[in-house]
């Protein structure tokens, strides 16, 4: 095994590509969380993205309409959780699970009464989100190498953290929604439609999560298969924990899995047993959330201490 | 012109079975001071959670300027003009202070909100009404005093001209309160109408044009200041003559029984983190603690009882030091305590009141017969303090959930008291129980100081620690800013040292 076979200037983009889709997935459970919404449903929310931007793709021939309808999927999803969380009080894990069950057994019987097959789904008639191809880089080795050629929902991911963050901390509407998941009772006094919000935190957040879907089912592959969302949401709802429901640090955490993940598959190459590999990601998911609660309760105790800030 | 900008009448609230305002009446005429008074419970805070939209009316009509309301929500009732400033803050502790003062009325520049707009436009009020307030602080780095302050201009920034206080000098000094009644001049000097719902008499004398009492949910009457007396008003508050004022019988202290020294320990918030304490009580004596909500006395008490670890110093009880010993040690080391939150660990409110009687002790002889429970021995003792300490109803097997504050505190007090011991923790013994109530266990504590036991006492009711302790300690930020025997001891100099005033330490250790 050689190190610089694993440790080279494509390890770059392969943890970034491999990041992407539980970015997503991170963003959409960081909305909810704002709201003090816990988005155990990002996993189903995710799924049924896939499933719907592979057929609306297959059926239209275009991966535009196939991303629009997947993000549309996604938020029905979510509404599903909106109305009963909001509306009916019902316990957010409950509804979640609820939620992911419905996703994994809906794709199945649509998989299979739409497109007669079970397990995978393949067709040259799914077409694909393109690549960018950015020519005048073409000869600028290294930069080549990592920036060129990434998927348009690859670029667009980059943008939407930074929007993301942008609408949390600077708009009025982030305010508000930030104020409604601390102390619901401040905004309620302060004229805020509390209920408002969370359904628009939960629509959003399925908008970004039927992204995810589409990204992993367009981009990242070109295929439904069954469970193929392979519980990248919940190591998205992992990150955004460690990242504290801000975009930027939760995006951080999914790197951590990217990376992970990437030098899992070049070290399989030289004989490291698949399961292990296999293991890698969620390995990695338990390690994270077991860092981030020490590390928050640690901080909390300091907080706490009457031997830290003594005047 | 209508004389009242506000007409509340017949007014009725329930919840689920309790009626919590059976026939409310209440009018506002503008430019007035109103104070609304009553005891705990009366429904003072549910007819005004109600006009500022917090809650739905039953039955009853509401009229705003004349013009009658049907349906109020906390936006429409500011957009008529009324703000409130709750017993509870309204403040959301992660942001600044500016983000919650704007918060859902941000001035805006497109998306982005306007910050320096913001700014500009609080810094107005701030001057006019001569406030301190530091912007761009988050809220759990402010004082309470201070975030009263940011409540007040919250409610102003919003264009109130009906402005409700509720409790507002329950978390504040007397000096503190003083400097509220000032900006509460000024309010009304400007042309805002003011309701101020206390229990305080003095301050209601001192501040109201009118004053409107309450009692169970009903609507008493109407006086006004100039025409009413203290007397008189507790009078109509109660439905009788009251005398709260226990005679404090001379001390008679023995050995210490509790030691603290130089204790360190966790607070909830930098201000009430426990930095050096020593303190002792001795047999036979109450001490008291005074000091305002948060300033530690909260954590010292759970440093004691074994509720919150100690991070340095020592706990001796009797001699013995009991230091970061589990709460059940502590008990067994001879320490009762009547915790200052009787619904999270004064009282398991789903058990009966025979399971709560007996919850410290049912592991003990003769309650227990090896892996059961007596349960005859447990209904007869039980009977015998609800006997003994006028708890009603009297039902052994009646499940805590809908007893009132004053039965609910009784059955702590009654389960505490009976136990014995060494030393009585007293932790807010009367916070929100009537008035009933609050002679009993005051009695009670004289009665347990009499028969030789030590009582460390924490209160919120100045009245409450001058009229029942011998020695009273101040907190201060975490630490003891004053001590003072009870003979010395008036509102005014407790009122400096809980402001951190000069350490006036008399007579050594307390």
């Amino acid at each position: 095994m050689k190190l610089r076979n694993i440790f080279n200037i494509s390890l770059i983009y392969s943890t970034f590509h491999i990041a992407t889709p539980i970015i997503y997935a991170a963003l959409c459970a960081a909305i909810t969380q704002q709201a003090n919404i816990l988005n155990v449903g990002t996993e189903g929310i995710m799924l049924m993205g896939c499933f719907v931007a592979v057929a609306v793709s297959y059926f239209t021939g275009s991966w535009i309409l196939g991303t629009l309808a997947a993000m549309i999927g996604g938020m029905l999803i979510a509404l599903i959780m909106a109305v009963g969380i909001i509306r009916y009080n019902a316990d957010n894990c409950a509804i979640g699970m609820g939620v992911n069950l419905l996703a994994t057994a809906l794709t199945k019987y649509l998989l299979e009464t739409i497109f007669g097959v079970s397990g995978n789904f393949t067709d040259p008639k799914i077409i694909s989100i393109p690549k960018v191809n950015i020519p005048f880089i073409e000869n600028i080795p290294i930069i080549n190498d990592i920036f060129n050629n990434w998927y348009v929902t690859e670029w667009l991911v980059l943008v939407l953290i930074a929007v993301v963050w942008f609408m949390f901390y600077k708009t009025v509407w982030g305010l508000r929604l930030r104020a409604v998941g601390q102390f619901e009772q401040a905004a309620q006094t302060a004229g805020i439609n509390v209920s408002s919000m969370k359904y628009q935190a939960l629509l959003i957040g399925g908008l970004l999560g039927g992204l995810a879907g589409a990204h992993l089912a367009l981009g990242y592959t070109t295929l439904f298969r069954e469970g193929m969302t392979s519980n990248r949401g919940f190591m998205g709802v992992a990150a955004m924990y460690f990242g504290n429901a801000n975009p930027i640090f939760s995006s951080i955490g999914c790197l951590v899995f990217g990376l992970a993940s990437a030098i899992g598959n070049r070290v399989q190459a030289y004989g490291v047993p698949s399961q292990i590999v296999l293991l890698i990601p969620y390995v990695i998911t338990i390690v994270v959330l077991v860092v981030s609660l020490v590390s928050k309760q640690a901080a909390e105790r300091k907080k706490k201490s009457s031997l830290t800030n003594v005047n | 012109m209508n004389e009242y900008c506000v007409e509340m009448t017949n007014i009725v609230k329930s919840f689920g079975e309790v009626q919590a305002v059976k026939n409310g009446h209440f009018n506002l005429k503008k430019g007035e001071i109103h104070s609304l008074i009553g005891e705990n419970g009366a429904g003072k805070s549910t007819m005004m959670k109600m006009l500022y939209g917090m809650y739905d009316f039953d039955d009853g009509t509401v009229k705003v300027n004349g013009e009658q309301l049907t349906k109020i929500v906390p936006k429409i009732a500011i957009e008529k003009g009324i703000g409130m400033v709750h017993q509870e803050f309204m403040l959301v502790n992660e942001l600044t202070v500016l983000e919650n003062i704007i918060l859902g009325f941000e001035p805006r520049k497109g998306m982005r909100i306007d910050f320096e707009k913001a700014r500009a436009d609080i810094q107005e009020y701030i001057d006019e009404y001569n406030m301190d307030i530091q912007m761009n602080k988050k809220i759990n780095q402010i004082s309470v005093g201070e975030a009263q302050r940011v409540e007040i201009i919250k409610i102003l920034c919003r264009g109130a001209e009906i402005i409700i206080l509720d409790e507002p000098t329950a978390v504040l000094t007397p000096q503190e309160a003083q400097q509220l009644f000032r900006i509460l001049d000024k309010l009304r000097e400007n042309g805002k109408s003011i309701v101020f719902i206390s229990h305080k008499l003095d301050e209601v004398m001192q501040i109201s044009d009118r004053i409107s009492v309450m009692r169970q949910g009903n609507y008493i009457g109407t006086v006004n200041k100039s025409e009413t007396s203290e007397a008189e008003l507790a009078k109509m508050m109660i439905g009788r003559e009251v005398f709260l004022n226990i005679e404090r019988k001379a001390a008679t202290p023995g050995e210490v029984v509790l030691r603290v020294e130089n204790l360190w320990t966790s607070g909830e918030k930098e201000n009430s983190k426990i930095r050096g304490i020593n303190l002792e009580v001795r047999a036979g004596e109450i001490v008291g603690v005074a000091g305002i909500d948060g300033n530690g006395q909260s954590e010292l008490i759970e440093a004691i009882t074994g509720l919150r670890k100690v991070e340095k110093g020592k706990v001796y009880l009797d001699g013995q030091d009991i230091t970061n010993f589990q709460p059940k040690k502590v008990r067994e080391a001879g320490l009762t305590h009547i915790p200052e939150d009787r619904n999270t660990r004064g009282l398991n409110r789903a058990l009966s009141l025979k399971e709560n009687i007996v919850a410290v002790q049912v592991d003990d002889k003769p309650f227990a017969k090896g892996m059961l429970v007596n349960n005859k021995e447990i209904t007869d003792y039980t009977t015998k303090l609800a006997e003994k300490f006028d708890i009603r109803p009297r039902d052994p097997e009646m499940i805590t959930q809908s007893l009132s504050g004053g039965n609910a505190q009784k059955i702590v007090v009654a389960r505490e008291v009976s136990i014995g011991g060494k030393l009585l923790i007293a932790s807010q013994p009367t916070r929100g129980v009537d008035i009933g109530a609050i002679e009993s266990i005051r009695t009670i504590l004289q009665e347990v100081k009499e028969e030789g036991r030590g009582v460390l006492l924490v209160s919120a009711e100045l009245e409450e620690l001058l009229s029942l302790s011998d020695r009273i300690v101040v907190m201060y930020e975490g630490k003891i800013s004053g001590r003072m025997d009870a003979s010395e001891a008036n509102e005014e100099n407790l009122g400096l040292l809980m402001m951190g005033g000069a350490d006036t330490a008399k007579g050594g250790a307390a």
